[in-house]
């Protein structure tokens, strides 16, 4: 092995920087989004140290011996589901939501760390030589490897987080190299899912259209009529999964799809954060010059609207530096992911993009009104300890495969 | 994308896909901040919703009778709104207010820890002068404003100023503990009946949503006013106060220090209850001036103590009463039971003085003269621990739980007492003293008014208390709070026997037969605290009418001397207030005479 003292070929700063700058700005926003307000006054410090311990996590990670997390992937996910059973029966409430686990002062919900463990269960799972994502068995076990945590989460209920565990099984499936089929009996169900909370005519045009991709599949009777009825279950379930939803999560997603039927309750955020942005124009309004966010008319903005104080405060010009990043970030991962031989760490590091990817999407999709409010934070800019602890975590992972990845090509 | 498509073709599509988030997420934002700005930014500027407290109507306070004696009146309240305000205008400002320069300058620095854009209340109830020079001179002055406040006005010509007790704007220490409830600026209240009751005076604040600029200031309603949460009003109380007693008991009470309880012996509901001196509650309605306070904060006299409640003073010969029934209950005298009183006795070795020679006493004469010998001799009769039983039984050494806050419990000493203060060979020479309720012993007014209602009532009564109920907001119908029966179980013939004697005090030849009245039957008993620091004070203690006591009375009236002079008057006043004035309802009522008055107006309208 060739020996190469230059810091740029082990640590990875092409990962390192986009982060360390990510979360300086998110420290900018929350220091203005805080200032008035004496209940949030201390998160710009707390944040700060988070930030600190979240870096030490990264080099942690960063230099352990890569060929460990293969070792730990089952245990970590044994873990992580054993930590969302203690979170349901003694969880703190907040919000809602039954999510969160406190110790000695210090709150971190553990379905951010069942993210990672589940990551590395079903990257492990489908590393495996002899797992064929040809067989509809092998597609029901990673199913049930990646869901039973979503369930457990759905129980607190969390809705956000669910979806980003959909989006990472979907991406690692995907990676993986599940046919267009495979992905169709995946993928179908949540389709049905979502259109039946738009009401029965699209429940019923989207059966319509899963009935005539069946037909075009031309696989046996049996097998479609079965996945048919799969989808039929998956319409009606959604109805009983909106109900056990909590208030707050109903009216969320009620108000997606009309924000001004009630724009003091659940339609607030969406209107006030568009206009926030919105009204940020090409340079923004300045630093603590933000009308929107220094009056304070989004509640709790340091959290999952974090977006809205660098559109309002620093414009368009802010919004595409810091799209910029992400973006610079996500190709980056990318091209770990693909140039990585391992499969497993391969897999690993897919799961980590999409964990990032559907976080943003859904939190930018969100603030400017292309998504329904679903409360997920930022990476690495939102308020927020574990969620900022467990990124750097994941990036971690991503620059210690980068530090050893000679090893594997 | 089928079976062969290789690694490279999957990352493809990702790369395609997350560019295509991007393109999306790229695109909105450009038509949002490029394209819509004006849109946004007028939205931004003018269409933001804000919500406007309401400030609920705090409950009044209703007496036994109906009559309002704790209102509330509109007030003026000056505030500025930090974030538009120009400071150069404080020295202006401080003038039109009358305030010295820099106050306005403190006050903004003390509430620095809130937004900006929060108006800060500056000074409460503003004369209306000033609010008219505000008015005319509003455009020189951005960030100032005035708003309407309730403040609490005291109509009836009664002070109450230890039982009605005043709010105040909450502290940051109360505002700490009540985390969520309330919010800077609120009113709370700090003593009395006001703070005991707070829960059910403070009613529900409500919103009104108008929309603001982005300076805040208002443009118009929001949806007409439509969702606009009207706030609840607090709920009035009923209290078991009577207006006239209680002025009556405050006016005799003016220039001494001391205190009056009035009480009704069936329900324990309290009359009158006043403490000497007392201060002005109106003074403490809005702001309250700093010299005002300091003023009463220095008073030696202490204003702000509640001598019914706080103030502990032995009882004197008041508790001849409790030691008689103590005997007659136990069986340990009965009325044929005689001492002869040569004016004074030696026990112990020390000799003890009666106030006269009054010969030989059965126990009714003995309370009627309050002969001092035949009550030595009584509580050497009766031992330590039956005078301790019984004084606690009837509520002495004790809280007596009374609805208020700050009750001291007095000191009711028993031989273990004695045993840790003097050590196992205590002077029992002592409980002599205690026999005429003198040394160690202390008790309050308010215990001794419960007593009075006790002996009255045949030892049946409730806890003390100043609020019947609350009214509801829509029907005006008495939600009745409950309070603890109290029953001594002594049988009425022991009471009949103590109660002759105290019939006896003002009607016969006794202690306060100077205060005897030819239209009410009053029973009572005087009583003398020696007091080490200066002239003793004056205890008297009473119920009337005799044969179906309607009001039990203990006053108490500070450094001069002998009960009957001074404390036997002041209740007496309280009597008549509370009976004299159901003489003079039952005469209106009496329908021989309003069938007169109808015919007298029929002729007039004729």
């Amino acid at each position: 092995m060739r020996i190469d003292y230059k810091l740029n070929d082990k640590l990875d700063l092409g990962l390192f920087i986009p982060s360390l700058i990510l979360f300086g700005i998110g420290l900018v926003a929350i220091y203005s989004s805080t200032l008035h307000n004496p209940h949030a006054s201390g998160n710009f410090h707390k944040q700060f140290i988070w930030g600190l311990g979240a870096i030490i996590m990264f080099f942690i990670f960063y230099s352990l011996p890569t060929n460990l997390f293969k070792s730990l992937a089952i245990p970590s996910y044994i873990g992580s589901i054993a930590l969302l059973l203690i979170v349901l029966v003694i969880g703190k409430r907040v919000y809602g939501a039954k999510s969160w686990l406190g110790i000695e002062g210090l709150g971190f919900q553990p379905s951010e760390f069942a993210k990672l463990g589940t990551i590395m269960a079903l990257s492990f799972f489908l590393s495996r030589k002899n797992t064929d994502l040809e067989s509809f068995k092998d597609i029901l076990i990673a199913l049930i490897i990646g869901l039973f945590p979503v369930l457990l989460i759905l129980i607190e209920p969390d809705l956000g987080t669910s979806f980003v565990f959909f989006g990472v099984i979907l991406i690692l499936l995907f990676w993986k190299g599940i046919s267009l089929f495979g992905l169709f009996i995946v993928l179908s169900p949540a389709v049905i899912a979502i259109s039946s909370l738009f009401g029965i005519y699209y429940l019923i045009a989207s059966l319509v259209l899963v009935l005539v991709c069946l037909f075009l599949f031309k696989k046996d009777i049996f097998f479609s009529g079965s996945i048919f009825a799969l989808n039929l279950a998956s319409g009606f379930f959604t109805k009983y999964v909106f109900d056990i939803l909590s208030q707050h999560q109903q009216t969320r997603i009620k108000s997606f799809i009309n924000p001004w039927a009630d724009p003091l309750g659940a339609g607030y955020n969406a209107i006030q954060a568009k206009v926030a942005v919105g009204s940020g124009g090409l340079l923004g309004k300045g630093f603590l010059a933000g009308n929107q966010t220094q009056l304070q008319f989004i509640p709790e903005q340091w959290t999952d609207f974090i977006f809205c104080v660098i559109g309002e405060e620093f414009g368009f010009i802010g919004a595409m530096i810091v799209l910029g990043i992400f973006l610079y970030l996500f190709i980056r991962l990318l091209k770990i992911a693909s140039s990585t031989k391992d499969d497993f760490l391969s897999l690993t590091i897919i799961g980590i993009l999409g964990v990032y990817l559907i976080h943003f999407i859904i939190n930018i999709g969100m603030v400017v009104g292309v998504m329904p409010v679903i409360g997920i934070p930022l990476p690495f800019l939102s308020y927020g300890g574990s969620s900022l602890v467990v990124d750097m975590m994941m990036l971690g992972i991503a620059a210690n495969v980068f530090r050893t990845r000679k090893n594997y090509t | 994308m089928t079976q062969g498509s290789s690694l490279f073709g999957r990352k493809s599509v990702i790369y395609f896909i997350i560019v295509a988030f991007f393109a999306v997420l790229v695109l909105r934002l450009f038509q949002m901040q490029i394209l819509e700005y004006q849109f946004y930014n007028e939205k931004s500027a003018n269409n933001s919703i804000k919500a406007i407290e309401q400030i609920p109507l705090r409950g009044v306070f209703y007496d036994r009778n109906m009559n309002v004696v704790v209102s509330n009146v509109p007030a003026y309240t000056l505030r500025i709104t930090p974030a538009e305000y120009n400071r150069k205008m404080n020295s202006t400002l401080e003038a039109v207010l009358g305030e010295k320069p820099g106050y306005i300058n403190k006050i903004l620095s003390e509430n620095r820890i809130y937004s900006r854009y929060i108006p800060v209340r500056i000074k409460r109830g503003i004369d209306f002068k000033v609010v008219s020079w505000l008015e005319e001179n509003a455009e020189h002055l951005p960030g100032v404003d005035y708003i309407v406040e309730m403040q609490r006005d005291y109509p009836a010509g009664i002070r109450g100023s230890h039982i009605f007790g005043y709010t105040k704007e909450i502290s940051p220490k109360l505002l700490e503990k009540y985390k969520g409830l309330y919010e800077p600026g609120d009113f709370i209240g700090y003593t009395g009946i006001e703070k005991a009751y707070e829960s059910i005076l403070k009613g529900k604040k409500g919103y009104k949503y108008v929309l603001v600029n982005a300076h805040r200031r208002e443009t118009g309603e929001f949806k007409d006013g439509k969702d606009d949460v009207p706030s609840v009003k607090g709920n009035d109380l009923v209290l078991t106060i009577d207006s006239d007693v209680q002025r009556v008991a405050e006016q005799a009470l003016k220039g001494y220090r001391g205190a009056a309880v009035a009480i009704e012996p069936k329900t324990g509901e309290i009359l009158a209850m006043a403490s000497a001196p007392d201060y002005d509650l109106s003074e403490f309605s809005y702001v309250t001036s700093r010299e005002y306070l300091n003023k009463l904060y220095t008073d030696p006299a202490k204003p702000f103590f509640n001598r019914a409640t706080q103030s502990a003073n032995p009882p004197g010969s008041t508790f001849k009463i409790m030691e008689a029934i103590c005997a007659l209950n136990n069986h340990i005298i009965d009325t044929n039971f005689t001492t002869t009183c040569t004016g004074g006795q030696t026990f112990f070795g020390r000799y003890f003085k009666c106030d006269a020679r009054h010969g030989t006493l059965n126990v009714i004469h003995a309370i009627e003269h309050s002969c001092n010998v035949f009550f030595y001799n009584l509580i050497y009769k009766i031992g330590m621990e039956k005078w301790h039983e019984y004084a606690k039984l009837f509520g002495f050494g004790q809280d007596t739980h009374i609805d208020i806050d700050d009750e001291v419990k007095g000191l009711i000493p028993s031989s273990q007492y004695y045993v840790k203060r003097y050590g196992e060979n205590w002077p029992k020479s002592i409980m002599a003293s205690l026999g005429i309720g003198q040394g160690e012993v202390n008790v309050t007014p308010i215990q001794l008014a419960q007593y009075a209602a006790l002996i009255a009532n045949d030892g049946v009564t409730y806890t003390p208390h100043l609020v019947r109920g609350y009214l509801t907001n829509d029907t005006k119908k008495l939600v009745p709070f409950s309070f603890k029966r109290i029953d001594l179980g002594i049988d009425k013939k022991i009471f009949n026997i103590v109660k002759e004697g105290m019939y006896l005090v003002v009607n016969g030849s006794g202690t306060a037969a100077g205060i005897k009245s030819k239209t009410i039957e009053i029973a009572g008993k005087t009583g003398t605290a020696q007091n080490p620091h200066g002239k003793d004070h004056a205890w008297f203690i009473c119920f009337a009418p005799y044969n179906n006591p309607k009001i039990a009375v203990a006053v108490l009236v500070e450094n001069v001397g002998f009960g009957a002079t001074y404390a036997a008057p002041i209740a007496k006043k309280m009597v008549e207030a509370y009976l004299e004035k159901d003489k003079l309802k039952n005469e209106e009522q009496n329908p021989a005479n309003s069938f007169d008055n109808k015919l007298m107006g029929a002729k007039l309208e004729n």
